[in-house]
């Protein structure tokens, strides 16, 4: 008999707690909404209103058949979702589809901790898909409420209150922050150990691929790309090209980067430079691209040590970028980009396919011609074309056919953005053989004036060429330029006209517009937001390196354990104090000090206070052993305790005194009578 | 004088008490941990639990959690990702400080021994522990059990101390000393469980389980028609008077009592046998057991007869009583024949 009920007790999931606990699952499952497929949201909600018909004691558990069916139903929803590999997207989803199904079949303490494990786990998944202070605030939220659950469980079935569970659940976690800053501020952050599911590339970022035929995506969402923090000077709007992307292969109406390139070090660069040459020094916060590119001015010279520089002057990182990457660098604007060109080189950046846009390869060669095998005059020719004809600057061109888009473009249609013009020049200059290459990546950027770092967003993306130039090397031109001159000059907001501002998102225009309120407020957002990355998101080895040695001079592993340990030891010093601070004698109300005194002077065993005798009940229980009629004494102590109206001034205080020493008088010299 | 014959009832009571006589503490906690807690937390009527006597081990969820953390920190590793190491750190530090809460949630509580009840072998005995709070904030999600039984969820929030009654099955007659008893508590996550096992010296008489049979009838001079109108025990001595009880024969009224006063009172008699029973160890048949067993058993009888007797046993005579006290000195003398020697 006594086990069974303590069986009972010990396994099953307080209601309260369970309440709880099903909160705490729609609020993890919700930062991860937008990533993973909206049936398995709709699963979700079933499996959720399931649940709580359970809990209302409406439905039944489903019977074993149908979990089965429901689990081989997900599985093969899965299957046919289409997610390329073993994405992330893909092992989310099968981690929350699994964290929904649970709802079906919790019904024990261990379910419930099954499930409030896996809660942990989903609120760390999030942040591998942002890591904004927005979702870090919710998340911290998010693991109070489940911690809270977890609370719910080990609390006396009949006392579990969430408030209750919440409150003590948001001062663990409150008290845990300092250990937790000591141990993220030392742990030594090592070098990934092997490869992982990573999340499908944002589709609103640049793409290693450009087809210009296709409907432009480019150029719209506020998105952050990155922020750059300037040390010293800062480039005019106008040459603020950063560099990302070299496509050098066009095959089928489509850009791509082609081979890669092996990496190269420019450590006699500093003899390449001209003499009146600027040098730029920045530090880069990428945002997470999934991808391995890495964005810089020209030229980069010096970087940091763990990103490549590749033969064709981009950067790139070891690994995908998953997290806000930082990397420093120095770009030299003077230096030289291939003053010779190998024969593999001119191959590879001449080469088109056979057959297609036959209009415009007639074109650049009577061009070329003209302008007398010059390829900078012929740019400039391209280029006072496209301003003396009626090219329009659009971020909603007409689609194009696949193979002759360009001829389709230059000749035909005349509307389109960057790609379109750069894609059009690059193509031109190759039919007569001239080396040239489309270079993707971001124009311009926006000071925020508080702290005085640059934002590039995604609608800053932009594509222009490069042009080899035997000895003045490959050199940069902007066809977009022609068409659209503000574009490059003050960005985005200035090139574009009404029919394309009005398809912008709210923010983006908000962004965009001039100095207004909420302009004002995207700033300061922008702004905590930069410092968030600055100390915590980008805190990367590197980082903690500078960051230890700003602080302890040198680092070995000695200073560090030592800093832990008195790190740690002071932060639970802190603990400990509220923890156990409460242990300390509280003021108490006068009357109840007289009261306590009064009790401490009673010896006789029966008539001493029980300690879980209330006031009152004591004097009660006095007066019946003793005899002594305590109603005055009662009552004036039930005011003075009770009633928070009553006055409580030196005259009460000086009768209830006496009170208590006529009643210790009289005790001493009476014995209690013997209950009947 | 008693000739008693053994006089089985069905079905009730078909197993006699096997028992052999309990006298040593029992140790469910193997003799070596047994002595070493006896040394590190003495026996005691009032035990304050502090860092000496507390010990705090992870439990399996807590373990758990240590692999989810693990996880947690490869993935931050993999990913480079600041955040995903702040959660790794986060629930790590939470941990930490659940050692102090889980320790605090059990340290300074007072346990002592408030009373306990007699019981018979078989039964359920309760036995009560008052758990005294210090001073501050109050304690929740204590568990208070003896191993193996009904685990007492405690809490303590407005008084300063909560009394908690406790069942121990009485398997065997004489004094029942259900040892350590184990206080723990995994409050707040469940991650972590602080526990104790504290001896607050409890200790509850156990009488044998009883065995009923006819009580022997000795000569009497019942007389026929009062024998059952009062009590079953007889007509012919006045007693006393006492309130009028719906069934009271008519005839006992005090008819001027009711003229007077409004209330009406009525007569009792007695009829009185041979009044003073003696029962004899000696008489009753069985084994020993089976013989306490009885003679427990016509000591209840008798005594909720209202009957008066007396108890022989091997070197020890209890003369003829009547009333609970009696009652209860009997019993023990039973609970405790041939016992703690």
């Amino acid at each position: 008999m006594a086990s069974e009920q303590n069986a009972g007790i010990a396994h099953q999931i307080p209601r309260n707690s369970l309440a709880l606990l099903m909160i705490a699952q729609l609020v993890v499952i919700v930062p991860l909404a937008q990533h993973i497929s909206l049936w398995i949201i709709v699963v979700c909600l079933f499996c959720g209103y399931w649940r709580t018909q359970v809990y209302r004691g409406r439905w039944g558990y489903p019977a074993g058949w149908v979990k089965t069916v429901l689990v081989i139903a997900a599985v093969a929803g899965l299957a046919a979702s289409g997610y390329r590999g073993f994405s992330l997207e893909a092992a989310t989803s099968l981690l929350v589809l699994a964290f929904a199904l649970k709802l079906l079949e919790m019904k024990t303490r261990r379910d419930a901790y099954v499930v409030i494990f896996l809660s942990y786990f989903l609120i760390s998944t999030a942040f591998l898909f942002d890591q904004t202070l927005l979702l870090t605030v919710y998340q911290l939220v998010a693991a109070i409420v489940v911690t809270a659950a977890m609370v719910g469980l080990n609390q006396l079935q009949t006392r579990v209150r969430p408030v209750n569970s919440l409150r003590i659940s948001a001062g663990l976690i409150l008290q845990a922050l300092p250990l937790t800053l000591v141990v993220f501020l030392l742990f030594p952050r090592i070098a990934p150990l092997w490869s992982i599911p990573v999340p499908s590339a944002a589709s609103t970022g640049l793409s290693d691929k450009i087809t210009p035929g296709d409907v432009a995506r480019l150029g719209r969402s506020d998105e952050l790309a990155f922020r750059a923090v300037f040390d010293g000077a800062v480039p005019a709007q106008r040459d603020l090209y950063w560099r990302g992307l070299v496509y050098s292969e066009f095959k089928y109406g489509t850009w791509t980067q082609g081979e890669p390139l092996d990496e190269i070090s420019l450590a006699d660069a500093e003899a390449k430079i001209h003499l009146d040459a600027e040098e730029f020094s920045y530090e880069i916060f990428l945002e997470p691209t999934q991808s391995k590119w890495l964005f810089s001015l020209d030229t980069p010279i010096n970087y940091s040590a763990r990103v490549a520089l590749l033969g064709d002057y981009r950067l790139v990182n070891p690994e995908p970028v998953l997290s806000v990457a930082r990397y420093q660098v120095n770009s030299a604007t003077g230096y030289v980009m291939d003053h010779t060109l190998s024969g593999a080189m001119i191959q590879r950046e001449t080469a088109l396919p056979q057959g297609d846009n036959r209009r415009m390869r007639e074109y650049a060669k009577d061009l070329y011609y003209q302008v007398g095998g010059d390829a900078q005059a012929m740019v400039q020719a391209m280029m006072s074309h496209i301003r003396n004809q009626p090219y329009v600057y659009t971020l909603n061109p007409p689609t194009l056919g696949r193979l002759d888009s360009i001829d389709q473009f230059w000749f035909d249609t005349r509307r389109g953005f960057c790609s379109h013009y750069a894609g059009a020049v690059v193509f031109a200059l190759r039919a007569v053989d001239v080396p040239a290459r489309m270079v993707g990546g971001y124009q311009g950027g926006e000071i925020n004036p508080l702290t005085g770092h640059m934002v590039v967003r995604q609608y800053d993306a932009h594509a222009w060429i490069e042009v080899w130039l035997g000895n003045k090397g490959w050199t940069r031109f902007d066809p977009t330029s022609a068409v659209a001159p503000a574009r490059v000059e003050s960005g985005l907001d200035a090139a574009i006209n009404d029919e394309d501002r009005a398809a912008l998102s709210f923010l983006s225009a908000a962004r965009l517009g001039r100095e207004g309120l909420l302009t004002q407020a995207l700033r300061w957002a922008d702004s905590l937001e930069y410092r968030w990355n600055l100390w915590v998101v980008g805190y990367d080895s590197a980082t903690q390196i500078d960051v230890l040695k700003d602080l302890f001079g040198s680092i070995s592993a000695w200073k560090i354990g030592l800093a832990m340990m008195v790190g740690s030891g002071a932060s639970l010093l802190l603990v400990a104090v509220a923890v156990f601070w409460r242990r300390r004698p509280q003021a108490r109300h006068p009357a109840e000090r007289m009261f306590q005194k009064f009790c401490r002077s009673i010896r006789h065993p029966r008539l001493r206070r029980l300690p879980e005798e209330a006031p009152l009940t004591y004097l009660i229980r006095l007066e019946k052993e003793t005899r002594i009629d305590l109603s005055d004494l009662r009552f004036q102590l039930q005011r003075m305790l009770y009633d928070p109206d009553y006055p409580c001034g030196p005259l009460q205080r000086y009768r209830i005194r006496q009170a208590f020493r006529k009643l210790r008088f009289k005790l001493a010299f009476s014995t209690p009578t013997t209950a009947s | 004088m008693l000739a008693a014959t053994p006089h089985k009832k069905t079905g009730s009571s078909s197993g006699l008490p096997q028992a052999a006589v309990s006298g040593e503490r029992p140790a469910p906690l193997g003799k070596r941990f047994g002595a070493w807690l006896d040394r590190r937390i003495p026996p005691g009527q009032r035990i304050t639990l502090s860092q000496s006597n507390i010990f705090i081990f992870p439990t399996a969820s807590g373990f758990t959690f240590g692999g989810l953390l693990l996880i947690l920190i490869l993935g931050a590793i993999n990913y480079q990702n600041s955040l995903v190491y702040g959660v790794a750190f986060l629930l790590g530090s939470m941990f930490v400080v659940t050692i102090l809460y889980t320790f605090r949630n059990l340290s300074g509580l007072t346990l002592e021994l408030a009373d306990a009840e007699q019981g018979f072998v078989g039964e359920d005995i309760a036995v009560r522990v008052r758990v005294t709070r210090p001073k501050g904030g109050g304690r929740e999600g204590i568990q208070i059990g003896w191993p193996g039984g009904f685990k007492h969820w405690v809490e303590i929030f407005d008084n300063e101390a909560a009394l908690v009654k406790l069942y121990v099955a009485g398997e065997h007659r004489g004094w029942l000393m259900p040892g350590r008893l184990l206080v723990e508590t995994y409050y707040p996550l469940g991650l972590l469980r602080a526990w104790t096992w504290v001896d607050v010296e409890a200790r509850a008489l156990v009488y044998p389980k009883p065995l009923f049979q006819d009580i022997p009838s000795t000569q009497s001079s019942r007389h026929r028609d009062d024998g059952e109108l009062i009590d079953p025990l007889g007509s012919d001595d006045f007693v006393d008077i006492r309130e009028y009880v719906p069934g009271d024969p008519v005839k006992n009224i005090l008819w001027h009592s009711y003229a007077r006063a409004d209330e009406v009172m009525v007569k009792r008699y007695a009829s009185y046998i041979e009044p003073r029973l003696w029962f004899d160890f000696a008489e009753v048949s069985g084994g020993t057991e089976e013989k306490l067993s009885r003679l427990t058993g016509l000591a209840l009888q008798a005594t909720r007869a209202g009957r008066e007797f007396g108890l022989r046993l091997p070197g020890l005579e209890i003369s003829p009583g009547i009333g609970q006290s009696h009652l209860d000195t009997v019993l023990k003398e039973l609970a405790l024949f041939n016992h703690g020697q």
